[in-house]
């Protein structure tokens, strides 16, 4: 069953990011003035206003340390939205690709013809406690002193570079590539260009996770509108089709007690999106990659099948800027913008919708018309990534 | 007199762990096992998870594996309760591949954080936590 242009994207708002409450006294802002600042970008943009939203779609990603079960709905509150579909992208990280490929398919059953997808989270200006949840976390992971998502992904980088001879030059490449674009994009957070060697000498975090290996936790909000092929019509900005999207959840390579961790559910739904789409690889003008993590982009490569596994090769000739023959990363990522938890993935989305409206500046990836993103959540307890979403984005049907 | 240390937190006691727990208190390594497809399940649920079945047993294993990866911890973060591990680093987490397939996660002990290497042979042993909870832990074995 396809969704294939059904619905287009026909709007963005983000705010800027910023570390406000990380020092005693500082003046913050809360995840309700991040929220409502990027659904009044988002409205500006596509020349909408909030009362079109009532009876239509809103989507909300769900931040990992936020006690409220009912979020999405406070959300619709603090907007001021009546929505006629609620939906909460409960995914992790990959939340805001997720509600992409389900808002759009709301949208091509006719249910809405205009969707709101929104998510915002201030880590450091809001604190909620430390409570531990039910899980394996809780009682497999957390008492062998196991600290958070670095482990695991240091375990995933260190079985990799084991396996295919992965070095740093490899694996920096990806982050020099990333903080390059940043430094092009007035909106990025860390924008000082940095070598391999910076990449190298950086401090190990979790051996062999280094700083500029990780994601840069902020506070900030994000939103993009969708609405049906005849409403992006008589709107102001160029649509973006949403041209192909699949998902793949608790995904296992192997068995379930023993999944090969260096594969990534993106393996799958890269292939079902991409099919969808009706594209071939050499059709993606530019990949926005989830990026938690630096060895996370490099396994998506090698996963979403623009190299075979552990193709070292490829790395070394690829040139990943937006000059280049593939450009990843166009706007810096996470790593170089931010990541208001689970919101942070809405980022590749926006960044995807102004490559491919001409909106990328000093970035743009000359003549884009088909662009990949994905988003990636939750990390179980022996395997890669559990949620992963990919949508496929063009500026045609 | 010393300051008291930190609490490490501890699992709970759920009704599908608790027979694994059991087992450790008498230095015993269990897993539940699908008595249908013969898949070893990890972590413990209800029922199979590659089949569905609802006919699994707890069955003892050799307690013998492999490092299939590991990383150093060598600074604690995040929540409040990591502090309980400072005294603790360096210290070793890792994922441990058993020889009869299922992947744990603990710690490896009893050597030297820079001898610990990928593919090498470990044994379980079991740590005191409390007076239900003893912890399965990785020691190098002599080859
Ligand atoms: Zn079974």
């Amino acid at each position: 069953m396809s969704i294939r242009s059904k619905a287009a994207i026909v709007g963005i708002g983000e705010t800027p990011t910023d570390r406000l409450g990380s020092k005693p006294g500082e003046p913050r802002k809360s995840s309700a003035e991040y929220l409502s600042w990027a659904m009044h970008l988002a409205l500006a943009d596509a020349g909408l206003t909030l009362k079109d939203f009532n009876g239509q779609g809103i989507g909300v990603t769900i931040p990992t340390a936020y006690p409220q079960p009912f979020w999405p709905e406070e959300v619709a509150e603090i907007l001021g939205i009546t929505p006629g579909f609620l939906l909460g992208g409960a995914t992790g990280g990959a939340g805001s690709v997720s509600l992409l490929g389900g808002m759009s398919a709301a949208i091509a059953s006719g249910m809405i013809d205009l969707a709101l997808c929104i998510g915002a989270a201030a880590p450091f200006a809001e604190h909620h406690g430390d409570g531990l949840q039910p899980g394996d976390m809780r009682d497999f992971e957390i008492p062998f002193g196991t600290m958070g998502p670095n482990s695991k992904i240091a375990m995933v980088m260190r079985r990799h570079m084991h396996e295919y001879g992965t070095t740093l030059d490899h694996l920096g490449k990806i982050a020099v590539a990333g903080r390059y674009h940043a430094s092009l994009n007035p909106a990025a957070y860390l924008r000082k260009p940095i070598t391999i060697q910076d990449y190298k000498d950086s401090r190990l975090v979790a051996d062999p996770v280094r700083l500029l290996d990780c994601v840069l936790p902020a506070n900030g909000g994000k939103a993009y509108i969708l609405a049906s092929p005849e409403r992006a019509k008589k709107l102001r900005k160029p649509p973006v089709c949403v041209k192909g999207f699949g998902e793949r959840s608790n995904p296992s390579y192997g068995p379930r007690a023993g999944s090969d961790a260096l594969v990534m559910g993106i393996k799958d739904a890269g292939k079902v999106a991409m099919e969808m789409a009706e594209i071939k690889h050499s059709d993606i003008n530019f990949l926005q990659l989830y990026d938690d993590y630096i060895i996370v982009v490099y396994l998506q490569l090698e996963d979403l099948g623009f190299c075979a596994k552990g193709d070292l090769g490829f790395f070394e000739r690829t040139d990943f800027t937006f000059k280049g023959q593939l450009p990843i990363q166009t706007g810096g990522g996470m790593i170089n913008c931010g990541q208001p938890s689970t919101a942070g993935g809405t980022l590749h989305v926006l960044e995807a919708v102004r490559q491919l409206r001409g909106e990328g500046g000093d970035r743009q990836v000359p003549g884009a018309k088909t662009g990949l993103v994905s988003g990636l959540g939750v990390l179980p307890y022996g395997k890669n990534l559990g949620c992963c979403a990919v949508a496929v984005l063009g500026t045609q049907p | 007199m010393a300051e008291p240390t930190l609490k490490k937190p501890l699992p709970v006691l759920t009704s599908e762990a608790k027979p694994f727990w059991d087992a450790a208190a008498e230095q015993k390594l269990v897993m539940q096992r699908c008595q249908d497809c013969r898949a070893y399940i990890w972590t413990p649920r209800p029922a199979c998870f590659e089949c569905g079945s609802e006919r699994v047993e707890w069955t003892q294993l050799s307690g013998k594996g492999q490092i299939y990866s590991f990383t150093v911890i060598r600074q604690v973060v995040g929540r409040a309760a990591s502090e309980a591990f400072e005294p603790d680093v360096p210290y070793v987490v890792a994922w441990i591949d058993l020889d009869e397939g299922p992947r744990m996660i603990s710690n490896v002990i009893g050597c030297p954080v820079e001898d610990v290497k990928l593919g090498m042979k470990v044994a379980v042993v079991f740590e005191q936590q409390s007076p239900e909870i003893w912890l399965p832990k990785f020691k190098p074995t002599v080859s």
